[in-house]
């Protein structure tokens, strides 16, 4: 047994009258020993309680053997109660339910919720608990209740805080599970896509180029502007966002996109995406350059958005039918939104489209 | 005489690249990789331009130049990030970095912007000129100074000008100004973005972090 805790007392050689018991608590306690001789002598009385207690405390700290030490504190614990008068049910009672809770307290070191349950115990001290719920005469009474909801408690209390700590436990990890969830879903429905994308065309830098451009607006929407990863209609901004990702895949141009303000895609402001769009893409079939520039501002009066290019530029009237007709349908979708149009170019000074939508309109 | 310039950046991979395309066209004389390291490397290699990445493990950028500034008051910061975090941005700038330029800019642009930025030239990004329009747009100015709480209509037209992606010589031709003219204006914007006590400015970051 040497994993059983140090003896709180060790029974004094020194003084003795016996085998030391009393003068080591005497010690211990820092009380005279004739003191704790006169309670035990009085205890002795009690059905002869107190040699039992004194033999226990013996069994317990010399020879240090706990079952012993067990059976002798349960023998002085009832011939104390049947002195007192307790009745006999109730003495076996009170001494099942202390030993099963000793026995418990001895499995599990503590009463603590993660310490192990030692169902044994358990169970002797609830037998103990019944014996003594019938109740009885006089002292029965009193003590019984008190025991067995004493019992209950040192039973069910630890049980029903560990299952509301796993209730917790579980709820917490649920709650993560779902998060790790929706994080893998969107991950997966645009990032994993692209690295997938981006494996089938290594080949072709510059499709790599714009695949991982478009990205990483998608992503940064997401993280920085709280927009639904793939949601491109939610906002001027993440429309335009989406509309110059598109152009720079297909057509294999940067386009740098600033803006000051966003607002909601109503009718009229979706005329002027589909404008910019058209635009966008005009300045990367036809200017000849790499880098196209998109700013749009939203204020209360008025949403903007300028498309410009430093390319090759064109004079209005010597280009040719088929494109002219593409500017002029830039022109004509934003009068009927209630807006207006400039296209502003000559030849070697590149091209910039302005859209202006006023906001009363919208 | 060549630019010696610091790079501080965590990621080794972009650390790379950005030598690479520096190339002999500056002088980087040192790497940090977080603002412990940064800050007492930039005070004994006193260099003339910092290339500075907004977020570092151990803080963000204005942390660096907030313990630095101070003891250095020659060293220049250029703000660098692939963050579109507007607040961020801001808040860089606001603490005395001179530019602000997206980590997807082109290797010559990116000389050319440390070259400014050494010259004591404001650099801004397009993306950047928005961030501050719409920074300094909210309403009236709230008490304060109201020369630094406000853009004037030429800064602004400047400013857009920026944002709809035109070079300075480009801008002056248009508006008609100097060279000088229009550096001079975004310097005077860059000046009211550092002092303004404007309480848009804090609101209006405030809102961009809760969105």
């Amino acid at each position: 047994m040497s994993h059983m805790a140090a003896p709180p007392f060790a029974p004094s050689a020194e003084g003795r009258a016996l085998a030391g018991v009393c003068a080591g608590i005497a010690r211990t306690l820092g009380v005279d020993p004739t003191l704790v001789r006169l309670v035990f002598a009085v205890l002795a009385l009690a059905g002869g309680a107190g040699v039992a207690l004194y033999l226990a405390l013996w069994a317990h700290a010399k020879v240090g053997r706990p079952v012993l030490t067990a059976l002798l504190g349960l023998a002085a614990g009832s011939l104390l109660l049947l002195a007192v008068g307790l009745g006999g049910s109730a003495v076996v009672g009170i001494a099942l339910v202390v030993g099963g809770l000793a026995l418990a307290l001895r499995r599990g070191g503590s009463f603590r919720p993660d310490a192990p349950i030692s169902y044994g115990g358990v169970a002797l001290a609830a037998v103990g608990a019944v014996l003594l719920l019938p109740g009885g005469d006089g002292p029965t009474t009193v003590v019984a209740p008190g025991a067995v909801i004493g019992t209950l408690v040192l039973i069910a209390g630890p049980m029903l805080w560990r299952l509301a700590l796993d209730r917790d436990a579980e709820r917490a990890a649920r709650f993560r599970s779902e998060e790790r969830a929706e994080v893998a879903s969107r991950v997966h429905d645009s990032v994993l896509q692209t690295l997938a994308l981006i494996q089938r065309h290594a080949s072709e830098p510059q499709r790599v180029a714009a695949l991982a451009r478009r990205q990483e607006r998608d992503l940064r929407g997401w993280l920085y502007g709280d927009r639904p990863l793939g949601d491109d209609g939610a906002s001027l901004e993440a429309a335009l966002s989406a509309a110059a990702a598109d152009v720079e895949e297909l057509h294999g141009v940067r386009v740098e996109l600033a803006s000051a303000g966003d607002c909601a895609v109503d009718e009229a402001v979706h005329a002027v995406l589909l404008a910019a769009r058209e635009a966008m893409t005009n300045a990367a079939k036809f200017a000849q350059v790499g880098v196209i520039d998109v700013y749009a501002e939203a204020t209360e009066d008025e949403v903007a958005v300028f498309v410009r290019d430093r390319g090759a530029g064109f004079d209005r009237a010597a280009v040719p039918a088929d494109r002219r007709g593409l500017l002029e349908s830039i022109e004509r979708r934003l009068e009927r939104a209630g807006g207006r149009a400039a296209i502003v170019s000559a030849p070697g000074e590149g091209t910039e489209v302005e859209l202006r939508l006023p906001r009363s309109a919208a | 005489m060549k630019t010696r310039v610091v790079v501080v950046d965590d990621h080794t991979l972009f650390l790379a690249g950005v030598r690479a395309e520096l190339g002999d066209a500056v002088d980087v004389v040192g790497e940090a990789g977080s603002v412990a390291e940064a800050v007492p490397l930039i005070k004994e290699l006193d260099p003339d331009v910092v290339l500075l990445d907004v977020h570092l493990p151990d803080g963000s950028g204005d942390a660096v130049i907030a313990r630095v500034a101070p003891e250095r008051p020659g060293v220049r910061f250029l703000a660098l990030s692939v963050s579109d975090a507007a607040e961020d941005v801001i808040a860089v700038i606001r603490a005395g970095a001179r530019g602000y330029v997206t980590k997807t800019i082109t290797g010559e642009e990116l000389v050319d912007a440390i070259r400014r930025v050494g010259d004591g030239d404001a650099v801004f990004s397009p993306r950047l000129a928005g961030f501050v329009l719409d920074a300094f747009r909210a309403g009236d100015a709230l008490g304060g100074d109201a020369e630094l709480d406000e853009l004037t209509p030429r800064e602004r037209e400047v400013l857009q000008l920026i944002a709809r992606g035109y070079m300075y010589k480009e801008i002056a031709a248009r508006l008609h100004l100097s060279v000088k003219t229009v550096e001079s204006h975004v310097s005077n914007v860059l000046r009211k973005l550092q002092l303004s006590s404007r309480h848009e400015l804090t609101r209006w970051a405030t809102q961009h972090r809760l969105i």
